[in-house]
């Protein structure tokens, strides 16, 4: 048996892992930046694929488990995240295969009713961050979060957390932490601080792997909605609600309405069905209205691509405007030339 | 020796270890063990472990280890190819290691 790195760019080579993987029920998914085949001869008998910091599309031939192949594949899919510099690892399976992985050094984050469980590569990740978050808990009055992911920060963004920070003691802000956006994680948490500072009850926090993140919710970060999305929104809600809700004693959830993009209105139907089970209640905003239509950040990234700069800064706050006229934001504006139509 | 960036080394195959070294940023040694013979052998691996790290003088460093019953002789070893990555060394002095 030998390991061999298909070329995701060669129809032929692709199709060796497809091919396998619609053998077991599985396909390889879109996202995929690397993926292996084990070889028998000429037979493939597995196979694994890393994207981003999740192993996923894993399978191997049901005649050949209990021989090593599986972690022959998933050692190379590590060490491939490791030379990427990603060392932080998740990994989704269905229950009944829980034991395959743990056995590894996996360890289970959550798990979500009989259908999904989600594992990461180390001890007590999930805990560690919890115990970190615990920090910022506030025991007087009611506290609420918000999840955004601002990319840029709007006058829409601004607007959602005036109003939810003004119906509860504390708000916690978590900006989404994942790179898959135009605008640059520490730039967008930036915005979202200068943008806030005047709010003296919120709390912002880094989301981390544990919200929102390609670990938690894979499909977020595709265009479309797929079959997965309401699976993995699902999970998304049942994390936050089951085990982080609790350690901020945070007891609502503001969502904005969502006219446009189907995926984050799946995910806030996901929201609504399972936070109350948590005892969180999920109030969705309306969105802000400017010359008849909502306010939204892929509108701005729009207008932007365009060199529309008046009409942008009718729909952002002075601070965001401001970085967008800097050197800094002169890569970012060129990336949005190219692709204008980006997710998120 | 002084860790730069973070290391890894070994495999999560049966009788092996993946062994990862990385700077703690606070004082002292954190080792983060997974291990299906934790029970019985928790203690002799974490032992190995800090051995091998006293005799490589290397301090402060957070370990992680996923382990599948390696023996002894291969935690030493793929901790040491860690430790050796991590200081980015890429000669190793081979005579020195016992």
């Amino acid at each position: 048996m030998e390991l061999r790195e298909i070329v995701l760019s060669l129809p032929t080579d692709r199709r060796m892992a497809e091919t396998f993987l619609q053998s077991q029920g599985l396909r390889l998914e879109e996202d995929v930046e690397y993926t292996v085949v084990a070889v028998e001869g000429d037979r493939v008998v597995g196979t694994g694929s890393l994207s981003g910091k999740v192993l996923k599309c894993i399978a191997v031939e049901p005649a050949l488990q209990g021989q090593g192949i599986a972690s022959q594949i998933l050692s190379e899919l590590v060490h491939e995240a490791f030379r990427r510099g990603r060392d932080h690892l998740f990994l989704f399976t269905r229950p009944e295969n829980e034991t395959v992985f743990t056995p590894m050094g996996f360890s289970v984050v959550e798990r979500m009713e009989k259908d999904l469980v989600l594992l990461e590569n180390r001890a007590n990740g999930f805990v560690q961050y919890l115990v970190a978050l615990r920090n910022h808990r506030e025991e007087v009055g009611v506290s609420g979060s918000v999840v955004v992911n601002c990319n840029p920060f709007t006058l829409g963004h601004r607007y959602l957390l005036e109003y939810a920070a003004s119906r509860v003691h504390t708000l916690h802000v978590f900006v989404v932490e994942e790179d898959r956006s135009v605008f640059p994680t520490e730039v967008r948490f930036k915005l979202v601080q200068e943008g806030t500072q005047d709010i003296n009850n919120i709390k912002l926090h880094r989301g981390g792997p544990y919200i929102i993140s390609s670990a938690t919710f894979p499909s977020y970060f595709l265009k479309e909605p797929s079959e997965g999305t309401r699976l993995y929104g699902r999970f998304d809600a049942t994390i936050f609600g089951k085990r982080i809700c609790p350690v901020l004693n945070i007891t609502r959830r503001f969502v904005g309405e969502e006219p446009y993009c189907p995926v984050t209105s799946i995910y806030n139907q996901c929201l609504y069905d399972i936070l109350p089970k948590y005892g969180v209640q999920v109030e969705i905003i309306p969105r802000l209205e400017k010359g008849g239509k909502a306010v939204s950040a892929s509108t701005v990234r729009k207008l932007l691509s365009e060199g529309r700069w008046r009409e942008t800064k009718d729909l952002v706050p002075p601070t965001t405007f401001e970085f967008l006229q800097s050197e800094e934001a002169r890569p970012i504006l060129d990336r949005l030339k190219k692709a204008p139509n980006s997710r998120h | 020796m002084r860790i730069l960036h973070s290391g890894t080394a070994g495999t999560l195959e049966s009788s092996d270890v993946m062994i990862t070294v990385e700077r703690n940023p606070e004082k002292g040694l954190i080792i983060e063990l997974e291990s299906i013979s934790e029970a019985r052998f928790g203690n002799r691996i974490r032992e190995v472990i800090t051995d091998t790290l006293k005799k490589l003088q290397v301090q402060d460093v957070k370990v992680r280890v996923q382990d599948r019953s390696a023996l002894d002789c291969t935690i030493r070893a793929r901790l040491t190819a860690a430790v050796f990555r991590a200081a980015g060394i890429e000669k190793y002095p081979w005579e020195e290691l016992e």
